[in-house]
This record gives structure tokens, C-alpha cells and sequence, in this order.
């Protein structure tokens, strides 16, 4: 008699772990993928931890990043707009859905997110796997619903295997959607350019006017697109020329704070040379365009950077500047990111 | 002997199955009435001869063609003080948006209260923070409510639900308006210590029952008056131009919004009511 209640009470609290839904990580079957963390980067962003990438999980997520089911009329996957050739940005001024739709604001590179603690130009997004959905609802995205992209993906043969490869028994669900997109997106690290080579002393040296650029760079860049990251993910209005569009108010939209109105979140320069055009909505085509208008001066605003304020509005660049601040940005080019 | 003994038995269990039905709890109807003072809204468009016109204490004459709001998060309180919480933790079976444009909208009917005499009603204005996230997944009904064409109370962006949406024309010359609120709030659901960098216009409103409901043979009404007066013309008086005609946007955001929201919803604090009074109960 007691064995068997034994085994009864052995079998319930079997019954009662399976039940859960946390998936346990079978490191044999489909192991983590090992962090490479490059020297000097800021930590990762707690959520990484919680949401480790592995072998599957990385490669459902990927294939879901260019899956076009996601949008209503199955025109446009993530990858539209994420283009790994432009460093997971499009080229556009504003992101541009289906049916031609144009968004509020221009495509954020993807790289290095697991080391952002913001995601989004008003950093609104905290852990990346909170993102995928917003594009996936978003009249002017995706235009569809996590339901609805779930019916249009649930009987494939291939996804289903996928699932239960990364995530066990449970198929497929909007938050395995979601974490499995994340671990892929975590995976986008790009620090192998001509700068992180010659930082780690590989033998390679900056040219004589990439070095100027550097110098220059520090002293009049740097205090906001500091870090290894090249910013210091903080949010700032730098009175660039505003979009027209009533409902953007930057940061401000988020926080509510008025020292938050039209700040924007500091926009790495690695690879920027492939992430034309800049700003919020893409109002600058070239890299020159940008220098020239902090040169010439921005617009004034009660809550303009204090940095800006404190220098007449402006950051008053030389035309020999302006080419070795462009040369030194050049060497933050990762071609082995590029089209990863 | 054993026969008898599990026929008792069965005969008892009926019973209580019978008596659950009947005497335990009984459904209570709330009743939104949408008001301008003392006089029920009628929508209109740009030059409708039949909208209900309101005069601002600034004196701005206005108008709507849309009002929406959310309620959830109900809880009724016993003359004993303890709480009745109505599925406030599903969005499918607790809440509901108040359209009124759609007349079934403004009646939501609770099932299966508890038999007994109450004496307050409480309930959110919003989504508390933590379920306010557009969940289609767990709460497909009012995912698909808050979505339909006709309705569209929710913010993609902040991946959340829009709280109330008023819009129409002010002034002789008709100029437009559109105020629509929400939480920016981010955070883990149900851990308050996370949340973080948003604004939080949900409100918790509190109603003393005058006339207390009884709930037992008949099935009870709540008419709540939702007097949108107050939107202009509440604590925050406030007169309608460009900068505070298309809350929270134009560039000023959530401070403006803030303002309309303690119109509607009170504070938190001292304002638990807002523009929501109880109009009648009808046992």
C-alpha cells in the first residue's frame, strides 16, 4: 500500500513538472550558442540572460525574420526593412509597410542589440523580445495580428519541427515567436572593423586623416557617441529639423516628461556608412549633410542638449574636419557584418 | 443501507447544484449613461443639426462625433466591506469598451454575483498596468473589440490598449479635436517595482451606492453617469487650441493628456470619481 502511494505521489509531481511550461535547455540536442562578448563592450542587457540564443532558437528565429507571412498580404517579412546588406536598415528616409505604406520613422539598424538597454528611436522597448510584435500589428508595418500569422505558419512541416527542436514540446506560441526572434536578433554582433583591428593591435593602422578624424571625433563626438557602441544610449534633442507628422514627440511620447519633447535616442556609428539616410525620419541623405548642420547651427529648443547649448547651438566643424570625422567613421565599417 | 446512503447522497448534491442556481448569485446590469452635464450625447459629424452641444467654463462650445472608453477591472463591495472582484485579471470576461456610437455597448452585464447588499462600486477607467498589453493570444475577444475598424482603442507602438478616445469639433467654426489617452507604462505583469519610463493614465474609480444593490430575486441596475462635461471643464479647466486639440501629440505629449486623464478619472488620490457619479440603482 504505501509503494503505491508512493508511486501515486512520484507520479503527480512528475505529472505536475511536465505541466510547466518553461522549457529546459538540452544542451546535447540544441546547445547554446557561446556569447562572444568583444573587449570593452557594456554589459548585456539583463533579458539576454533569461533568453540565452541556442542552435534553434537562433535558426527559427532567422527564418521567421524573413518569413513574409508576417505581414497581411504576405509582402513583407522583417527582413524588408532589416536588410543585412545595409546593416539591418533599408535605405529609406521612413520605413515603408504594405501596400506602400510609409511609417513615422526611419529603420534602426540592427546590430549589438543584446548590449542596448533602449530599443526604438524613443527607446519605448525595454526587452527586445516586447519588439517583433509591434511591427507585426502596426498599420503602416506588417498590418496583420500574432493569431493570425500563427494560423498562416502553424502547419508547416518545417516550423513545426523547428519549435520543437528550440523550445520542446508546446508548438508553436507568440511568446517562442517573439523569444526565438530575439535570440536571432541577439546574435547580430558586429565589432570587426578597421577601428576594432587596429584597437586590438592586429596590425593594422588608421590612415594619417583617419587619425585627425579620431581626434577630432573624441573631443567634439564622443561626449554622445561614446562607449564602444559609438553612443551612450541616452536620449537627446539635438534640434534636428522636425517631423511634420503630429504624432511624433520622441522620447516625450514614452515619458511624458517635456525635457523628454523630440529627444531621440543616440544612434550607434558603427557601420553608418551602409545606414543612409539619417535622423529620425531619414532627413539626412549623407553623412556630410549631418556635419554641415551641426556646423551651421540647430534648431533651438527649450530642452536642446545642454551640450549644444552650452556651444552656441552648434559644433562648429572645419571642412578639414568634417572629411576626417567622415574618413574615421569609414573604419567603423564591419564588411563581415555586412549581408551576414 | 449502501443504496439508500449514496441515493441521499445524490438527491442532496441536486440540491445544491439547484439551490446554487437560484438563490447564490444573480447577474447585475451597469449602465453607462454619457452625459454633458444632465443631457445624454448625441454624436454628430462636422454639421450635424442633432449633436449635443456643450459650453466649456472657458466658454468653448463643443461637440463630439466619437467617445470611447475602457472599463475594467470591476469589483463590487458588500455591505460587509468585503470585495467581489468580476474577472479582474481577463480582459475577455472583465472588460469592456463603451462605444457611444453602439448602443448594446452601453449596457455590460456582470453574471453570477454573489447574493447579498452592496454599497460601493469600483471599477478602472483603463487597464490596470501589467494586463495592458495587446495580448491577442490570452485575451482574444477584447483583443478583437478594442481592433474592430469601428473601434480602434488600442496604441501599436506602445503595444497597448488606448483608454478613452474623445473626439469632435469646437468652437463656430468647427476646428477638430482629437484626445485619446493611455499607458506608456513598461514593466513585468503584476510587479510593480519594474515599471518603468512611462505614464500611467489608468484610474481607479470608487462609487458610493446611496441607494445600496441588492442582489438576489430580480436582476439589478447600475446606471453610472459619465458626465465627459468634465473632459474641458473638470479640475483642469482647460481651453481647447491647437496645442491642447490633439492630445497627446502636436508635439507636447503626455503632460497635456495627463490633464485630460484627471478630468475623467480623478488623481488617484483625493479624485476617485472624475466624471463618474451613480445615477440610480434599480433593485
Amino acid at each position: 500500500m504505501k509503494t503505491v502511494i508512493g508511486i501515486l505521489f512520484t507520479l503527480l509531481i512528475i505529472l505536475s513538472c511536465s505541466k510547466e511550461d518553461s522549457f529546459v535547455l538540452d544542451n546535447d540536442s540544441n546547445p547554446e550558442i557561446p556569447f562572444f562578448i568583444p573587449t570593452d563592450f557594456p554589459a548585456l542587457n539583463t533579458t539576454v540572460k533569461d533568453n540565452r540564443p541556442t542552435k534553434y532558437g537562433v535558426e527559427l528565429g532567422e527564418k521567421l525574420f524573413n518569413e513574409k507571412r508576417f505581414s497581411g498580404n504576405n509582402t513583407i517579412s522583417c527582413a524588408s526593412c532589416h536588410n543585412p546588406s545595409l546593416a539591418f536598415s533599408d535605405g529609406k528616409m521612413q520605413a515603408i509597410g504594405i501596400e506602400g505604406r510609409v511609417g513615422l520613422r526611419n529603420t534602426p539598424p540592427l546590430q549589438n542589440l543584446a548590449f542596448m538597454k533602449f530599443y526604438n528611436w524613443d527607446g519605448n522597448i525595454l526587452e527586445l523580445e516586447k519588439q517583433p510584435l509591434v511591427p507585426i500589428i502596426t498599420h503602416e508595418e506588417m498590418n496583420s495580428s500574432i493569431l493570425e500569422v500563427i494560423r498562416k505558419i502553424g502547419d508547416d512541416s518545417d516550423y513545426k519541427d523547428l519549435f520543437q527542436k528550440a523550445f520542446g514540446e508546446g508548438g508553436i506560441t507568440p511568446d517562442r515567436i517573439y523569444r526565438s526572434i530575439a535570440q536571432y536578433e541577439y546574435t547580430l554582433i558586429s565589432a570587426n572593423s578597421k577601428y576594432d583591428r587596429v584597437k586590438r593591435n592586429e596590425g593594422e593602422r588608421f590612415t594619417a586623416e583617419e587619425e585627425r578624424g579620431y581626434t577630432t571625433f573624441k573631443t567634439k563626438c564622443a561626449s554622445c557617441h561614446g562607449t564602444e557602441l559609438f553612443t551612450d544610449q541616452s536620449f537627446r534633442n539635438v534640434g534636428f529639423p522636425m517631423n511634420p507628422n503630429p504624432e511624433e514627440a520622441g522620447r516625450g511620447r514614452v515619458t511624458g516628461r517635456q525635457a523628454d519633447q523630440m529627444a531621440f535616442r543616440v544612434p550607434s556609428l558603427r557601420n553608418a556608412a551602409y545606414t543612409a539616410p539619417y535622423g529620425s525620419f531619414g532627413q539626412f541623405p549623407t553623412l556630410r549633410s549631418v556635419l554641415d548642420y551641426f556646423d551651421k547651427g540647430v534648431l533651438d529648443a527649450e530642452n536642446l542638449d545642454s551640450i549644444l547649448k552650452e556651444n552656441g547651438n552648434r559644433i562648429p566643424l572645419t571642412e578639414q574636419e568634417k572629411l576626417a570625422i567622415i574618413a574615421f567613421i569609414g573604419t567603423l565599417s564591419d564588411p563581415t557584418f555586412i549581408g551576414k | 443501507m449502501k443504496k439508500n446512503a449514496i441515493k441521499l447522497l445524490m438527491i442532496s448534491l441536486v440540491m445544491i447544484s439547484c439551490s446554487k442556481n437560484e438563490d447564490v448569485a444573480n447577474s447585475v446590469n451597469l449602465h453607462f449613461n454619457n452625459t454633458f452635464k444632465n443631457t445624454t450625447i448625441v454624436l454628430g459629424g462636422l454639421d450635424s443639426p442633432v449633436a449635443t452641444t456643450n459650453t466649456s467654463a472657458d466658454g468653448q462650445v463643443h461637440q463630439f462625433s466619437e467617445l470611447k472608453y475602457v472599463i475594467s477591472n470591476i469589483r463590487l463591495v458588500k455591505a460587509d466591506g468585503s470585495e467581489i472582484p468580476y474577472n479582474v485579471n481577463d480582459l475577455d470576461k472583465g472588460a469592456t469598451v463603451v462605444n457611444q456610437a453602439k448602443l448594446s455597448s452601453l449596457d455590460y452585464m456582470l453574471a453570477d454575483i454573489p447574493v447579498g447588499e452592496y454599497k460601493q462600486i469600483k471599477f478602472g477607467l483603463g487597464i490596470k498596468p501589467g494586463l495592458n498589453t495587446l495580448d491577442q493570444f490570452r485575451f482574444p475577444v477584447f483583443y478583437a473589440t478594442a481592433e474592430a475598424n469601428d473601434t480602434e482603442m488600442m496604441w501599436q507602438w506602445a503595444t497597448g490598449y488606448r483608454f478613452a478616445k474623445m473626439e469632435g469639433f469646437y468652437e463656430n467654426d468647427h476646428k477638430k479635436f482629437t484626445i485619446h489617452t493611455g499607458s506608456t507604462l513598461n514593466g513585468k505583469p503584476g510587479q510593480p517595482d519594474t515599471y518603468v519610463q512611462g505614464v500611467d493614465a489608468y484610474r481607479d474609480i470608487t462609487l458610493d451606492l446611496d441607494t445600496r444593490l441588492v442582489v438576489g430575486g430580480n436582476k439589478p441596475q447600475i446606471t453610472i453617469k459619465a458626465d465627459f462635461d468634465k473632459l474641458f471643464s473638470g479640475k483642469n479647466k482647460i481651453s481647447i487650441n491647437a496645442k491642447y486639440a490633439t492630445a497627446p501629440q502636436q508635439h507636447e505629449g503626455m503632460e497635456v493628456m495627463v490633464e485630460y486623464v484627471n478630468n475623467l478619472g480623478g488623481d488617484d488620490k483625493e479624485d476617485r470619481a472624475g466624471m463618474f457619479s451613480i445615477e440610480k440603482v434599480e433593485n
